[in-house]
């Protein structure tokens, strides 16, 4: 890394406070951030074993994190408990010559001695490259950008989403892919830990100690999510772009639901979703908004990218009701028709529906955890659906996008995830009645690593083609979405890596998929969409190829 | 000079600063309580046979808080956590919030008295730990009794070392006491038990999962081999065992010299997992 610049010393003398931060760092201003003095606090070990993140980008505004931790596993990341100075810089161009804002702040040993600064005062849609240093030590440098003026017309722009990355079941490689991909914004739709022991994985120290038992106390959070962060593909994605998150389960633990688990009664288990939350927002580029007030944490969310797409980043598991019919597969009986029951809650749905009346967007994005679509697991005439998923809430569902339907929202698209494996359906105003009609598209995501390397179909992902003739399309390997979005079409770039128990497999795209403005469903321009799909039963599904 | 950087002067930069309120100010008591159960501890040095202490932090003020309790053992004393941290909500009635420790001492540590500090915030605790003497393994004694194990796999919400800890009731189950292994319908599963030293053994004894809710002709493992280890040597099988349906099988052979004990576990009724409430080992 090259930082020794010229030109900032002299952005640090001349923009305002720089010189009483550095006053206050006991620094003087006339040294190279790369090589000025030491402060207190952090010896020669690196601090940045965790690297550097950005994210929740706004037209003027954009989070940038990172913690200092330089034994990510040892009790308080290996640092004294006392607070920390920490500076920060961020520039225009990657050699750090144009340095427009800067400054200094503490890592305190109650927030693990993370640093999240919201950054403001930038200009829209422009890339921005930031880093930290404490004493002599400098931080890796992060990419990010900015999001468009509010009323900007953004002709095209990258966006990838992710979800469910099992350390131990697999190696980060789609990371790597994501990080040389340079997206404007990554979405991550949940499942960025598992809190479970496991005692054996494809990776080396898959059996250690810190990684066998479950995690339910703060401290044990924390090192997961140290343990998951030191992974350098996840760092070069981070670094790469900002990225916007969101949880799902097992960031707290498997299929929790709002106050409810299996495992403890109510007044235990939010100690352990606060301890939960807490560690999280430690380690997300997140914004004070989203610090957790003990077990509650705000997290959905709008992102806006001028009038091109709206984002809104929903949290189905704060709010949503216990599992219909003690969860697993089930048949839909009444349960799950019942209006009292919601995935959302009832302030989340109106935020979420009042948006929506209100969006200028081309396209309305539903950035959430999981299937919109209906998901028929089950081969013949019987119905199983998942009681986790939207499934299990069809009452919420239908008010979702029989809302959406009612409001005439433009290009509605869900992005999700949580299934490991991929699913791109047409989102149907009845899923009982294909010739109902089709009111938006869905992407749901395959896991990063979580599952091993899987296949291209397996018999489950056959059953859903054959079962649900909304889906258009289903791959059972690991990966992301890397989505291209112009006014005109939506492109989702399905990456699939060939092999994740491995270091070294390769990343390739499985199939293109695209959406057209004003034209709702999927329509595959590239790759085998469904090599397997039996002959159409249901007649009014129209053939997924063009 | 860069023109950006000048136009920007002035503009806002928030540092989003996380309040430390929560944390008592200093110079007050702390309202975080500390307790133990047990309150003091006896240890012996085996491998697999930790003490279990369990921690609880209370939060008896008006405002929830997070909180970090270090332990700082004394001596050779060995920690699974030297910190348990947690938001403490403030709630009426106080909760306490509890988390596990396993304590451990070297095979070679002189008994005696040592101890744990416990501290949160400005409250301190100690808690007693008494390392005693090794038991006494002579003729007719179970040899595998905390001795190291391993195995294929251990299920998630099982102790790797519940089948050498002495307690061989499977009533008990629930309670962490026996081995279940993590791969589920997936044979064979290996549990092995590295003896102290090499030692002479004719008989083992093993008990498979048998209460009352889950009979061993259902759950109970159904067909294994008992294999023997000496010298670094391949392992070698000594007894058979097929087509088990009961909880507690005794299998002899000619007594062998052994620095390991394995079960091969080829079966389980149910074809599902591996569980071994207690695995014994007695010299001859």
């Amino acid at each position: 890394m090259s930082v020794r610049v010229g030109s900032t010393r002299r952005n640090f003398v001349t923009v305002t406070g720089a010189a009483a931060a550095l006053a206050l760092a006991g620094n003087l201003p006339d040294l190279d951030f790369a090589k000025a003095g030491a402060t207190g606090g952090v010896d020669r070990r690196d601090p940045f074993t965790l690297g550097v993140a950005s994210g929740d980008p706004l037209p003027d505004a954009v989070v940038i994190w990172t913690r200092l931790a330089p034994e990510p596993l040892a009790p308080f990341g290996g640092m004294d408990r006392r607070p920390v100075e920490v500076q920060w810089q961020l520039a225009e161009d990657e050699q750090f010559h144009r340095v427009v804002r800067h400054g200094t702040t503490q890592a305190r040993p109650e927030s693990s001695h993370s640093v999240h600064v919201d950054v403001q005062g930038l200009r829209p849609w422009r890339h921005y490259w930031y880093r930290f240093r404490v004493g002599n030590q400098v931080s890796p440098v992060g990419r990010t950008r900015t999001a468009p003026a509010y009323d900007q017309s953004v002709p095209v722009m990258s966006m990838a989403f992710a979800s469910c990355q099992a350390w131990w079941e697999g190696w980060y490689t789609a990371y790597a892919d994501m990080a040389r991909r340079e997206h404007d914004v990554v979405f991550f739709l949940g499942d960025y830990i598992y809190e479970f022991g496991i005692d054996r994985g494809v990776r080396p120290h898959s059996n250690e100690d810190y990684v066998t038992r479950q995690t339910v106390t703060l401290d044990e959070y924390r090192n997961r999510y140290a343990s998951y962060k030191m992974d350098p593909d996840l760092q070069a994605a981070h670094a790469s772009a900002p990225w916007v998150v969101t949880v799902d389960d097992h960031e707290v633990v498997d299929n929790w639901a709002d106050e409810a688990h299996p495992s403890a009664p109510p007044a235990q288990f939010l100690v352990r979703r606060a301890n939960a939350f807490r560690a999280y927002w430690e380690h997300m580029p997140l914004r004070l908004a989203q610090l957790p007030n003990g077990p509650d944490m705000q997290l959905y969310r709008r992102i806006r990218y001028g009038r091109l797409a709206e984002f809104s980043v929903l949290d189905t598991r704060q709010y949503r009701s216990d599992q219909a019919y003690g969860d697993g597969s089930k048949f839909p009986g009444p349960d799950v028709l019942d209006p009292t029951r919601t995935l959302t809650g009832d302030e989340q749905e109106r935020w979420l529906l009042d948006g929506w009346t209100a969006s200028q967007a081309r396209w309305n994005v539903l950035a959430q955890q999981n299937a919109l679509a209906r998901l028929d697991v089950k081969d013949g005439p019987e119905l199983l659906v998942p009681m986790d998923t939207w499934d299990g809430y069809a009452a919420s569902r239908d008010r979702v996008l029989g809302g959406a339907h009612q409001r005439k929202i433009r290009n509605l698209v869900s992005i999700g995830g949580d299934l490991h494996r991929s699913v791109a359906s047409d989102l149907k105003l009845d899923f009982a009645n294909p010739d109902s009609p089709t009111v938006g598209s869905e992407f749901v995501g395959t896991s990063i690593s979580s599952g091993l390397d899987g296949m291209d179909l397996d018999p489950g992902g056959l059953t859903l083609l054959r079962e649900n003739p909304h889906i258009k399309y289903g791959n059972f390997q690991r990966g992301y979405v890397s989505c291209t979005i112009t006014p005109r079409q939506w492109i989702s770039d399905y990456r699939v890596v060939d092999r994740v128990t491995v270091p070294n497999g390769t990343v390739s795209t499985r199939a293109k998929l695209l959406v057209e403005d004003g034209r709702p469903g999927i329509r595959v321009v590239a790759g085998d969409p469904a090599p397997h799909r039996a002959p159409a039963r249901y007649g009014a599904g129209s053939p997924a190829t063009t | 000079m860069n023109r950006s950087a000048l136009v920007l002067i002035g503009t806002a930069v928030a540092t989003v600063a996380v309040s430390s309120a929560g944390y008592s100010v200093s110079g007050r008591p702390s309202p975080v309580q500390v307790s133990t159960n047990p309150q003091q501890l006896s240890v012996v040095g085996l491998p697999c046979f930790p003490g279990n202490l369990t921690l609880t932090m209370t939060n008896t003020g008006t405002e929830s808080l997070y909180a970090d309790l270090t332990l700082s053992p004394t001596g050779p004393l060995q920690l699974s956590r030297e910190l348990f941290s947690s938001w403490l909500p403030a709630v009426e009635p106080d909760q306490p919030v509890s988390a596990p420790v396993e304590v451990r001492v070297p095979r070679d540590t002189h008994s005696g008295q040592y101890s744990i500090d416990l501290e949160v915030d400005r409250t301190k605790v100690t808690v007693p730990v008494q390392v005693n003497p090794l038991p006494p393994k002579g003729p007719g004694s179970n040899v595998a009794l905390g001795e190291q194990a391993t195995a294929s796999s251990t299920h998630g919400n099982f102790a790797l070392c519940g089948a050498v800890d002495g307690d061989n009731d499977s009533e008990h189950w629930d309670t962490l006491t026996g081995w279940n292994d993590g791969t589920r319908a997936v044979f064979p599963d290996t549990y092995d038990v590295a003896l102290a030293e090499p030692t002479t053994i004719d008989r083992v004894e093993l008990y498979t999962l048998d209460s009352i809710r889950y009979p061993a002709a259902a759950n109970g493992l159904r067909d294994w081999d008992v294999q023997v280890r000496s010298g670094g040597g391949a392992w070698t099988t000594v007894a058979s065992v097929r087509g088990n349906t009961a909880g507690h099988v005794t299998s002899t052979f000619t007594p062998t010299q052994a620095d390991a004990v394995r079960i091969l576990a080829l079966a389980g009724n149910g074809n599902t997992y591996s569980r071994i409430v207690e695995l014994e080992v007695y010299d001859s």
